[in-house]
């Protein structure tokens, strides 16, 4: 077991600055997850992290130890591959011994490692087959068995999931929880999808072109976003932004909607200022019309079964709300 | 099929018809040289100098055979090939299957070169260089052994250009999988790139070894006695002071090309799985 420690680490494609001079530390044990959208980086930084890529500035500590220009199978580090890329030619028990076979490990003790891993992720009935013989979530397992073989000291998982359906997503989510509780081993978890950071994850960087947002609990992520990426990349809709105007008061600030509505924020400021003031849709109400803070119109309504959406267009713009799934909604009336 | 007869489809089961019995017609035309030369080993000299066809022979007889196999060192000839086969097949598989991995998956300085060179050789004819090969063997005295007969054709660019395709194709991530459980170079390609698909590296192997056992020319130039000569080049000596023997030339001929026939007859779909892979390349 080890924390992962990244020092102003930098990666150059080209004339590309993919990441760029980014500070973090993965404490020993944590499960962390790098959230971000198609092509902010995630990747890169977890194969320079893997060693299969080269940091092109800055310094990767591994358990404390400088590993920014060591071997990749010398880190301590193991990586479950999105592809699962098990060897095609070989069967599920040689898989997962592959590399205490590289390393000339004898046949016995192979073995036996091999069917300790089988034991805890249930492949003993597979162990003969080739992947091409597997289901998706069978090879899924065999490519996490081959790198719990290697008794790695840091797990990294590269999207593992996303090539399952969304039942056996779930299940596998479930799975890697209870390994990891088992385990205790630091991992790495690389995606896109931020139900599976906030489900897996005891903390989430987020990741924007390059740039950590902000490093934090799925809790603060969601209560306290650091910025208006944050805040509208965390959320199933993201969070509605209404121009509004804030103004000092007392310990605080008070933000005016509109020119009725007036709510106090812990905000420390000196001068009023324009500002936006941010609410996801399951934090809004629809009332009857005239009675409420936003007026406007039900433009759409999406039904979900446990819960729909309105897409009202109110004098702040357009504004998502999360309705209870049992009231029937019906666009076109206005709503308070 | 309906009751109602659909006239469009009669008229393409005529054509069918007709190109099935022209297909019979040409495979008997393509077959028949053959034919004969298994029937003509089978006669006695006198009955196939005597006019007139004979489809069957009338005597039925393996005096050529016995003739062939017992009079000359055809054994001996065997075993050259064999091992000039042998051997360059080996060598050309492997130096073949390291020169396209380095090619496809290292990075060194001159590889792009390497690669037009390769390219390039594969440009010229090797019949073109055979003065040169023939003056170099002379010059470090390989003439009359096996290694002279070896070397020259170690020449393989086809096969380079066949694996480092293949290495090409194969998708980074078990490479890198492989990588970070600790594999070398070496292991890279022996325990990974080359089991993953044994299937491009026989059907390689046979084609080599049926383009070497089949050679003529350069063995007939780099061996002038008897006993280092190939299968292919002996039977050229299997010629009789008072004229031609026909049943004893074909006998040898039929036993020359009987090992290749064999290979290919066992082997049938990794051969023509083979033949499609050099097309590809060459095509
Ligand atoms: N080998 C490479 N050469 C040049 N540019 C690259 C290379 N690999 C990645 N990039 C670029 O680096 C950026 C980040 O890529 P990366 O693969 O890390 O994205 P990602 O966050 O993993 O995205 P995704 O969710 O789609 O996998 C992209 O703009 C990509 O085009
Ligand atoms: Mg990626």
């Amino acid at each position: 077991m080890a924390s992962v420690e990244l020092q102003n680490i930098s990666k150059v494609f080209g004339g590309l600055r993919v990441i760029d001079n980014l500070n973090l530390t993965v404490p020993d044990g944590s499960f962390t997850a790098l959230l971000g959208p198609s092509g902010c980086g995630k990747s890169a930084l977890l194969r320079m992290i893997a060693g299969l890529e080269q940091i092109s500035e800055g310094r990767a500590l591994i358990g404390g130890v400088d590993i920014t220009n060591e071997e990749p199978a010398r880190r301590k580090v193991a990586m479950v591959f999105q592809s699962y890329a098990l060897y095609p030619h070989l069967t599920v028990e040689e898989n997962v011994c592959f590399s205490l076979s590289l390393a000339g490990m004898p046949k016995a003790a192979q073995k036996e490692r091999a069917a300790g891993v089988a034991k805890m992720l249930q492949l003993e009935s597979l162990m003969a087959r080739r992947p091409a013989q597997l289901s998706g979530g069978q090879r899924q397992r065999v490519a996490i068995g081959r790198a719990l073989a290697r008794n790695p000291e840091v797990f990294l998982f590269d999207e593992p999931l996303s090539n399952l359906d969304a039942m056996l997503r779930v299940q596998m989510r479930l799975e890697l929880t209870k390994l990891h509780k088992d385990l205790k081993t630091t991992m790495i978890y690389v995606t896109h999808d931020q139900v599976e950071a906030m489900t897996l994850a005891d903390q989430i960087v987020v990741l924007e072109k390059g740039k950590i947002q902000q490093v934090g609990s799925p809790w603060q992520l969601y209560n306290q976003p650091a910025n208006r990426f944050v805040a509208s990349f965390i959320g199933s809709l993201g969070m509605n932004f209404l121009p509004a105007r804030a103004t000092p008061s007392g310990q605080g600030a008070t933000v005016a909607l509109g020119d009725s509505t007036r709510i106090d924020l812990p905000l420390r400021m000196t001068a009023a200022q324009p500002v936006e003031l941010g609410i996801r849709p399951e934090h809004l109400h629809l009332v009857a019309a005239g009675t409420g803070d936003i007026a406007g119109k039900a433009l759409l309504v999406e039904y979900l079964g446990n819960t729909s959406y309105a897409y009202i267009e109110s004098a702040f713009g357009q504004v998502i709300v999360e309705a209870d799934g049992s009231e029937s909604l019906e666009t076109g009336p206005p709503w308070g | 099929m309906t009751a109602i007869s659909n006239p469009s489809a009669r008229r393409i089961n005529h054509a069918a018809g007709a190109l099935t019995a022209l297909n019979v017609l040409v495979a008997i035309f393509w077959a028949f040289p053959i034919y004969w030369v298994l029937v003509t080993t089978l006669k006695p000299e006198q009955d196939i100098v005597r006019p007139g066809i004979d489809l069957w022979p009338d005597r039925l007889t393996f005096d050529a055979y016995t003739y062939v196999l017992f009079n000359t060192q055809i054994g001996q000839w065997y075993l050259n090939s064999l091992v000039t086969a042998g051997s360059v097949t080996f060598a050309v598989v492997l130096m073949s299957a390291a020169a396209g991995y380095a090619i496809s998956l290292l990075e060194f300085p001159g590889r792009k070169l390497l690669w037009w060179l390769i390219l390039a050789s594969f440009m010229v004819p090797i019949p073109a260089l055979i003065v040169n090969h023939f003056v170099l063997m002379s010059q470090i005295k390989l003439l009359n052994t096996w290694a002279g007969v070896i070397l020259p054709q170690l020449l393989a660019p086809v096969t380079v250009m066949i694996y480092k395709q293949f290495f090409d194709s194969v998708p980074k991530e078990f490479r890198e999988a492989a990588v970070m459980d600790g594999a070398t170079q070496m292991q890279l390609l022996f325990r990974l790139y080359l089991p993953m698909n044994w299937g491009i590296t026989t059907a390689l192997a046979i084609i080599t070894f049926i383009g070497a056992w089949n050679q003529f020319l350069w063995p007939f130039l780099a061996v002038t006695t008897q006993d280092k000569m190939n299968v292919t080049v002996g039977i050229t000596q299997v010629t009789d002071a008072f004229g031609v023997k026909y049943a004893r030339d074909l006998a040898s001929a039929v036993l020359a090309g009987l090992p290749v026939a064999l290979v290919y007859l066992i082997f049938q779909r990794r051969v023509t799985q083979a033949i499609m892979l050099t097309v590809g390349i060459q095509g």
